[in-house]
């Protein structure tokens, strides 16, 4: 027989909130992770070695809003409603449309995405760039804390037991002017988890760079981001120079260290990572968006 | 509802209950005094077992092995070589070596974690390439055959240059929907086994070997089988083996079902394989003579895999005529999972091999591929290359031309190079392949090793039931054969029924494979009804049976590995349009074209089931599907690693049907099941290098494979 398990659906965020002061739980936002993390043999439902919590239906979790020019997305939103969402910036969404399949996008969060902190989540590449804050939320009060300081290790997170992941910020991502790519790479167009992934941000002024940003996935134990590469950069005249773009690339062949495993090669990620990062600086145009 | 033109879709048989979900597949049955089964497996590759230890174990839960099996230990299919327990080597990691049953799963899996076998290790053959350099220990079997060498040496010695390449293919995973299970159901008198499968009487035949026990002991009947692919042909017998040994052993209904991950990493696949090519080219580009080596990866058993070879070795010139061909093959042992049967049964790896060849040779002639290939396509009269003879109309040249036209193709090459030169990221690309398949069995084996029989059932109220022993999983037969005999006996196809098989109700009409259920066993039944409506009368109950009558042709010798391998052949012409991101590797199929010859459609709409599934696995052979060894140990162990492809992967394919009635086939059908797989792979190929300008000598073309290249390129360049 399957053993016991302890498990809470409480109705609003407060008592989910004092329960977890009380108790080291396994939190279940969608649970597309949770359930494969934990997954047993044919027959048998998972172990999930704490008491679980869910907090997928709760509504405070769920919002998106402005506030001033910063972007708040609740953590429980899924794929699904957040690519019905008009304030969700569009390279945002075409990340989300290459996760998974419409069924896992009805399930999955954003919030579920980082704190699962995988080195191939798929929208972290994007956070990175858009310098997305983590509000966290415990009955001490809340928190705010950058995702880059949050995603410690492989499903390695900056959690209290006694905190949830409220709200992801994307601060000024409603300003105008800046122009975000999002490129996946994966075995196949659906269903894939990425062997290589890339965001750029860049904004221009008076054709200088104004703020470039880049985040590879996939390609470490985290998503690999160098602010010190990136000021390189700032006030260059833009299109930019091939000495300037070759020395970049030379700076991040020196810190991408992909593996070898199942999915690909090492040298495969890094020659993608670096083509892609190359073909974004290359690039002489830009269209906000 | 009355049949006029045979081809006209009607509503599958089971249509209502499997869109419905309601048709209970064999893990969705649970009988009286059920307990399940694990196996406990190898954890290495190679090596001789020396102590078993098993964990004292509660009530009710009990350990099967090698001692209780009542007959010898193997399973019967053609060698003696695949143990059912393994309990002397092991030659494989994943081998079974016993099996732990009780009422629960969990407990099962605990008890299975505390099973300790001691072993002495030997040193494994991990890959193909170190078996060929053991290639006098490591070969299973092998065949030679064409132009004598002598002859062939001396067309070399004049030639203006000789050509050589290796090509390689990868492992395939059928990844059929259904994972494989198995029940044994326990009864005082007879053990009956339900699961999911294609070859009943290969099972019975197993069953009747291990259990060393009486015909009317042991029966076979088929679940509704979501998929099989060639994976359901020889796989289920072992698994059928321990199900009922466990049963015997127990006296209690026993059940085994995969889940996912298992099924990959345990389950037989497509023979990886190493072909060799030498060609002897005059001044022009034109073919002297040709010989071709091929090196197929057996895995740790035998199984199934001479077979595989022969149809390997037998499409190895492709469609081609070529002056003063020979070709050698051999089937190597590895300490790897088996390989087996997979839809095209080793044809898939030789016609990805000659298509890629044909197209590298061209170049020496500088004409377009196909434009090469044509001059060598096989006529109606002509020899096959083991002194066979193609007397049955061949239309490939028609169906070249309309997709010629259809695709626009010489237009297309223009606009995609105009497209590549201005485009830094992304090259357009159109490739092509022609192909065949041999319909039934190898040889003499529907003569001599299945000689099928079949019967027709009619009821007193004029109802027809077919009893035959072949498999509908999801390619259609149910409805396919049903209305073969409902038009042959002029019924409405509601009065004609096939219920599913049950060895103790039908005899056997063979296995379901080799694209021969429709010619073979469709002609036996239309036979049988063609009889059955000459006898028949109103109010009466009646059967009939036909049984299997060779077409005589020039006979097959396997010896010799001469004379008329098959008795009839199915045709295809593939175009596919690529798009490729040169800076990812990403392949994109922007077009795909299928034109195909199958005699007379029995059902079009199940003709394009079988032509949209089996060109997405063709192609996805070619570009998307990788699988991969590491000391013996399959890497990719869920579908997102192994990526075959979802609807977002293939684009729709236009596809049309030469009508071209085979007189031994029923309204003049031929084989169409394995067809559609063939030219996919060597399509893709063909496309993506049209689009780099390159050349591989491998499937699957992988992103990997793909920057490698464009990289060595690039450092070329800068050379």
């Amino acid at each position: 027989m399957p053993e016991k398990i302890t498990a809470y659906r409480f109705d609003y965020l407060d008592e989910t909130l004092s329960q977890l002061n009380k108790e080291d739980c396994a939190i279940v936002a969608g649970g597309t992770d949770v359930m494969v993390l934990h997954k047993s043999g044919r027959g048998v439902p998972p172990k999930i070695p704490k008491p679980v919590v869910f907090i997928d239906h709760l509504s405070e979790l769920k919002r998106v809003y402005q506030k001033d020019k910063d972007l708040h997305i609740g953590s429980c939103s899924t794929y699904g409603e957040l690519l019905e969402n008009p304030l969700i910036p569009i390279a945002l969404k075409n990340a989300i449309k290459t996760i998974a399949a419409p069924a896992i996008r009805n399930r999955g969060t954003l919030g579920g995405n980082i704190c699962n902190a995988s080195p191939a989540g798929d929208t972290l590449p994007l956070l990175y760039v858009y310098n997305a804050k983590l509000l966290l939320r415990s009955v001490n009060g809340d928190r705010v804390v950058a995702i880059s300081d949050f995603i410690q290790a492989p499903r390695r997170i900056g959690r209290n037991h006694n905190e949830i992941l409220a709200e992801i910020i994307l601060p000024s991502v409603l300003e105008e002017g800046s122009h975000v790519v999002f490129e996946k790479i994966g075995n196949r167009n659906a269903d894939a988890i990425a062997k290589v992934s890339f965001a750029g941000y860049i904004r221009i002024s008076n054709e200088r760079i104004d703020d470039i940003r880049f985040a590879f996935g996939a390609v470490g134990p985290t998503m690999v981001r160098s602010i010190d590469i990136e000021k390189k950069l700032l006030g260059k005249p833009f299109p930019l120079s091939e000495t300037d773009i070759d020395s970049i690339v030379a700076d991040f062949d020196q810190i991408i260290r992909p593996i070898d495993d199942q999915r690909s090669t090492a040298v495969y990620r890094k020659t993608v990572a670096l083509n892609l990062l190359r073909y974004f600086l290359n690039t002489s145009q830009y269209q906000p968006n | 509802m009355r049949l006029k033109d045979i081809s006209t879709p009607v509503p599958k048989k089971d249509h209502k209950d499997k869109v419905s979900g309601q048709l209970p597949y064999i893990s969705d049955v649970k009988v009286d005094n059920m307990v399940y089964g694990v196996l406990y497996r190898s954890p290495i590759a190679y090596g001789k077992i020396k102590s078993i230890y098993v964990p004292t174990l509660p009530e009710g839960y009990d350990v099967v092995g090698a001692e209780d099996i009542p007959g010898p230990n193997y399973v019967k299919i053609i060698k003696q070589d695949q143990p059912i327990f393994a309990n002397e080597w092991v030659n494989y990691i994943g081998e079974p070596i016993l099996m732990l049953v009780g009422k629960d799963l969990n407990t099962l899996y605990g008890l299975r974690d505390k099973v300790k076998v001691e072993f002495e290790e030997h040193q494994p053959i991990y890959t193909l390439d170190e078996a060929i350099d053991q290639i006098s220990s490591a070969s299973f079997v092998s065949y030679e055959f064409g132009k004598g060498l002598d002859i062939i040496s001396a067309i070399e010695q004049d030639a203006h240059q000789i050509v050589e390449e290796e090509y390689t293919t990868g492992y395939q995973e059928h990844v059929y929907l259904e994972p494989q299970g198995m029940l044994a159901v326990y009864k005082d008198d007879e053990i009956v086994v339900h699961g999911s499968m294609q070859a009943l009487y290969y099972i019975k035949n197993a069953l009747l070997s291990a259990l060393a026990c009486g015909d009317d002991e042991v029966r076979v009947v088929q679940s509704p089988t979501g998929g099989g692919f060639g994976g359901k042909e020889e796989f289920p017998s072992m698994m059928a083996c321990h199900v009922a040994i466990a049963a015997n052993a127990v006296k209690k209904s026993v059940m085994l079902v995969f889940d996912r991950h298992e099924d990959m990493v345990v389950t037989t696949k497509r023979h990886p394989a190493k072909f060799k090519y030498r060609t002897a080219l005059d001044k022009e580009g034109n073919i002297l003579s040709m010989c071709v080596d091929v090196f197929l990866d057996g895995g740790a058993n035998e199984g199934l895999s001479s077979v595989v070879l022969q149809r390997s070795l037998l499409n190895s010139a492709g469609v081609y005529n070529i002056p003063h061909f020979h070709a050698k093959g051999h089937v190597l042992k590895t300490n790897t999972v088996p390989n087996g049967a997979f839809r095209g049964f080793g044809a898939p790896q030789s016609f990805a091999g000659i298509e890629s060849h044909m197209g590298h040779l061209s170049k020496y002639a500088q004409l377009d591929p196909l434009e090469y290939k044509r001059k060598y396509l096989v006529k109606q009269g002509d020899p096959t290359i083991t002194k066979g003879n193609f007397r049955d109309p061949i239309l490939m040249e028609e169906m070249i031309e309309d997709l010629l036209d259809a695709s626009d193709y010489n237009k297309k090459k223009e606009e995609f190079q105009r497209f590549n030169q201005q485009n830094l990221r992304y090259k357009k690309g159109i490739g092509t392949s022609v192909f065949l398949h041999g319909c039934g069995f190898t040889g003499s084996g529907e003569r001599d090793h299945i000689k099928a029989t079949v019967k027709l059932v009619k009821s007193k109220d004029g109802k027809v039931l077919l009893k035959i022993s072949n498999s509908d999983m999801g390619q259609g037969i149910y409805t396919t054969l049903s209305k073969i005999v409902a038009k042959e006996l002029d019924l409405p196809l509601e009065q004609v029924s096939y219920p599913d098989p049950d060895t103790k109700e039908v005899p056997d009409s063979g296995p379901t494979v080799a694209s021969r259920t429709t010619m073979i066993v469709g002609k036996l039944l239309e036979r049988a009804a063609k009889k059955l409506k000459a006898e028949w009368k109103s109010g009466e109950e009646q059967e009939v049976f036909e049984h299997y009558v060779h077409r005589e042709m020039i006979p097959w010798d396997e010896k010799t590995f001469t004379g008329d391998a098959y008795p009839a052949y199915s045709w295809g012409v593939n175009f596919v349009e690529v798009e490729v991101d040169t800076l990812t590797g990403i392949v994109k199929l922007e077009k795909v074209y299928g034109n195909y010859e199958v005699g007379k459609a029995i059902d079009d709409r199940i003709m394009k089931g079988q032509i949209d599934g089996g060109l997405a696995q063709g192609l996805a052979y070619g570009y998307l599907e990788k699988m991969t060894t590491k000391q013996g140990k399959i890497q990719q162990k869920s579908i997102s690693d192994y990526g075959p492809p979802t609807s977002l992967d293939v684009v729709p394919i236009e596809s049309k049907l030469f009508d071209n009635p085979y007189a031994d086939g029923p309204s003049g059908a031929k084989g169409a099941g394995e067809l559609t797989l063939i030219g996919g792979a060597p399509a893709v190929q063909s496309a993506i290098e049209d689009a780099l300008q390159t050349s591989f000598q491998q499937i699957p073309v992988t992103a990997e494979v793909i920057m490698e290249s464009l990289e060595r390129k690039l450092v070329n360049r800068v050379d």
